[in-house]
């Protein structure tokens, strides 16, 4: 069996979120899909990520507006598609604790007005009666409006029933084989032998690093969080999840340095549907998962800072996962030069959730051969200098 | 910020049972330093657990208690009551939730020795969730802890030699339970009962349980089955399949529940050579009872001993820990279920998880799919072992049903439900976020 462009068969690799998006999208427009795992979906990143569907934190230009494009999709896949009742809108709150993140976030308000989100600035005497739990040293909140959140276990599951794919688990690609052209690949290899397709996609996390030889492109950055017990009380004076500046800070931080920097923390409260808090989260040049109370100790205490009241909850437990980062903060989401039938989607860092949905349906239409509706230009997987993409 | 005092030990035990307190002496005598940390305000775990306030009056074993705590007076252990083992963090830190100063203390050891005894095992049935529902090891501890008995009438059910014991500590203390439900059949086991003549002490104990409740006309209904538990009228009303295929009604203030126990490992750090070293000892390690804890703890102390010099030890069991576990294979075949009683014929309503709500029926539903999940999927979106008990009650009976269903399912179905996450309990998020710890240790 020959590859073909026109074909209609799609090996896509990775069922994290973007791999289930890619096939749930692929799948509606008449593709064969077989979606593998080296383990079981979500079970990296997806599996261990903060839910935030959020343009609060992004920067301005292509990372922005393709949040906004995710933020609008996963609103229609709850209205009208398969994701109903998982798609949580409500507010991101983004805080300045002193009067240097305050001016940090007045300028990032003003993009994010630029960009067309609603705002609404808190400050003095608003302040408490809009935010009641919150700490009253806080200077400054924004209310950045039409966010959401969605939990990436949920939302791959769903995606892959709608799919009607059944998950290949415990299925690992060794390697990418090539056609006898050397232009496209021909198939995937796995322990369970070669699986051929017309068109592959590699949606692997940090597997796809390895498979693509781009292991000096995208690193592993692991963060740590934290989930506590149930506390409606507490929760439910929160009218949205809060973030503080800080989380902007530590993001520039590893930029400025190129991308790799010491441990950096950010702060996160999101109140969970269940009535529980998700507090995150770390930075980490790392790819393990563990968790040391330092880096626990220092989250906690400066969530406590900020909402007192989650003092008195207990941690029911810690986990982390690990997110594929790029040097420059942009993910990979492309055709692979070299190759006429292979497609890359990882490296979205901390924006896997946000942006995942969005990326399945991109990815399905470069495959179609429609117009996927955002510029691609930015994520190109070759603008990195040539290393061996496929070796 | 501040760097939070750790301190330092050769050895932390972690639990202060007959084995962690016959462990710590050991060690402490080889001339380790050592902290043993005991969750509870006193030591002597679930066999010699203490009375609150020294008022009740002792059930058994006093005086093998007495000697233990001797070898530990002048060893020079130091103890750490009341402080919770919530896990060992990946910087190596044995981390101690000290509940009454809210704080979290850390502990750098080279050596852990595990001694949290075992997990009582207590199978779902209809209305076990209800209130007026325990185990019977709890009831045993709250006998144990206040000499009293709760109020209203009490129901055992379930299967093995504790139930029965449990029911000797009720007659003793005037309060007899209506009947004791046993899943097995002893008496239709002759082979194992001879056996087990081969530990008179077991027999002994077991005659002189046997003999009170007989005197005092408590049924011991053998290979009969608990099948559901209603409140009805303010009352529990138990409903037994009996051995012919009838049923009987039992009513009760009280139902203690208990299927045997099994080993700990429960989100504990696993046993490694590699330093911090973790060993484990005792109930947590092998489910060998009383008579061979003390015997155990001796055993992992000398061989963390060894492990710490650097030469190895002879990996040879204590005579005495293969003996008990003799005894205990012959008790499990004394006490093996008779009756078909199981998950499979549990109804889809029953309560799996009891901290999320969540049934039988949610679960089979998830195995009926077509891309059927695995494990980590199933408790995440089935949210089983997702709960304040972080799946303590319902990890076993998720991960039996998986396994019952599809005996091929990938990763195993013998793999855990939960990984090794800390905290093990639930913590106070006002103690993990403090860094004025006390300087101790300084």
């Amino acid at each position: 069996m020959g590859a073909s462009i026109g074909g209609k068969t799609v090996v896509v690799v990775g069922a994290g979120i973007v791999g289930a998006a890619t096939a749930y999208f692929l799948s509606r427009s008449g593709f064969a899909v077989r979606l593998l795992d080296a383990n079981a979906p979500a079970s990296a990143a997806s599996g261990a990520a903060d839910g935030a569907v959020s343009v609060a934190s992004k920067r301005p230009g292509p990372m922005m507006t393709a949040a906004l494009a995710g933020i609008a999709l996963y609103r229609r896949l709850e209205r009208d598609g398969p994701l109903g009742g998982l798609f949580h809108e409500r507010p991101t709150i983004m805080v300045a604790e002193d009067e240097h993140e305050a001016e940090t976030l007045r300028g990032h308000a003003e993009a994010l007005a630029g960009a067309g989100k609603q705002l609404r600035h808190f400050e003095g005497t608003a302040l408490p009666s809009y935010l009641p739990s919150v700490s009253a040293h806080v200077r400054l909140a924004v209310e950045v409006g039409e966010e959401g959140h969605a939990i990436g276990y949920e939302v791959v599951r769903r995606l892959i029933a709608a799919s009607g794919v059944a998950v290949e688990r415990t299925t690992p690609v060794l390697e990418l084989v090539k056609s006898s052209s050397a232009r496209s690949i021909a198939a995937v290899a796995t322990p369970r032998g070669p699986i051929e397709a017309d068109h592959f996609v590699i949606a692997a996390g940090g597997g796809s690093a390895e498979l693509l030889g781009l292991s000096g492109t995208v690193r592993p950055r692991k963060g740590q969080l934290v989930v506590t017990e149930r506390a409606p009380a507490l929760n439910a004076s929160l009218p949205g999840s809060l973030m503080s500046c800080r989380y902007l800070l530590s993001k520039d931080a590893i930029l400025a340095a190129g991308g790799a920097a010491g441990r950096r923390f950010g702060l996160v409260i999101d109140p969970l549907r269940t009535g529980q808090f998700l507090i995150g989260g770390t930075r980490e040049e790392s790819g393990d998962t563990s968790n040391d109370l330092a880096a626990v100790r220092i989250m906690l205490a400066s969530a406590v800072r900020l909402l007192p009241g989650i003092a008195r909850l207990r941690a029911l437990r810690a986990f982390a996962g690990v997110r594929s980062a790029t040097s420059d903060g942009l993910p990979l989401v492309g055709r692979v030069p070299g190759y006429d039938n292979l497609i890359v989607a990882t490296g979205f860092e901390g924006d896997g959730i946000c942006l995942g949905p969005l990326m399945g349906r991109t990815v399905s239409r470069l495959i179609a051969g429609e117009d996927c509706e955002l510029d691609l230009a930015p994520f190109a997987p070759g603008r990195f200098e040539r290393r061996s993409l496929v070796a | 910020m501040a760097e939070p005092a750790i301190s330092s030990f050769d050895v932390l035990v972690i639990g202060g049972g007959a084995a962690g307190v016959a462990a710590a002496a050991e060690l402490a005598s080889a001339g380790l330093s050592v902290a043993l940390a005991e969750q509870r305000p006193t030591l002597g775990g679930a066999y010699h657990r203490q009375p609150v306030g020294g008022s009740a009056r002792q059930l058994r074993g006093q005086r093998q208690w007495l000697r233990l705590l001797r070898g530990l007076a002048g060893a020079g252990v130091e103890q750490r009551l009341g402080h919770v083992f919530i896990g060992l963090e990946s910087d190596g830190i044995a981390m101690l939730d000290d509940r009454a100063a809210r704080r979290i203390r850390s502990i750098k050891a080279r050596a852990l020795v595990i001694a949290v005894g075992a997990i009582e095992r207590v199978l779902p049935r209809p209305g076990w969730q209800l209130d007026g529902v325990m185990t019977s090891g709890g009831l045993q501890m709250l006998l144990k802890e206040t000499g009293g008995v709760p109020p209203g009438d009490l129901l055992i059910a379930g299967s093995g030699p504790l139930n029965v014991a449990v029911a000797a500590d009720l007659i003793r203390l005037g309060r007899p339970p209506v009947a004791v439900i046993e899943n097995g059949n002893p008496f239709a086991r002759p082979g194992a009962a001879l056996r087990l003549a081969a530990h008179p002490g077991l027999v002994a104990e077991a005659a002189r349980h046997l003999a009170r409740l007989a005197s005092a006309r408590v049924p011991w209904l053998r290979g009969s089955a608990l099948a559901a538990i209603e409140r009805r009228d303010g009352r529990l009303r138990a409903t037994v399949r009996m051995p012919g295929g009838g049923s009987r009604m039992f009513a009760a203030d009280i139902v203690a529940l208990h299927d045997g126990i099994r080993p700990n490992a429960f989100g504990l750090p696993a046993e490694t050579q590699a330093q911090p070293i973790v060993v484990r000892a005792g109930d947590c390690r092998e489910a060998l009872g009383i008579r061979a804890a003390v015997a155990d703890g001796r055993h992992a102390a000398r061989q963390v001993a060894a492990m710490l010099a650097g030469t190895v030890r002879d990996g040879s069991a204590d005579r005495k820990i293969g003996r008990q576990r003799r005894a205990q294979a012959i008790l499990h075949e004394l006490f093996r279920p008779v009756d078909g009683y199981g998950l499979a014929a549990l109804p889809d309503d029953t309560i799996l998880c009891r901290c999320e709500g969540r049934t039988v029926g949610d679960l089979r539903l998830m195995l009926a799919e077509t891309d059927a999940p695995g494990l980590r999927e199933i408790k995440l979106n089935g949210r089983f072992g997702m709960g304040l008990c972080q799946g303590r009650f319902c990890a076993d009976a998720v991960r039996d049903m998986v396994a019952a269903a599809r005996p091929a399912v990938d990763g195993g179905a013998s793999g855990p439900l939960s990984r090794d996450r800390w905290p093990l309990r639930p913590a106070s998020i006002a103690a993990l976020a403090a860094d004025d710890e006390l300087q101790e240790g300084k």
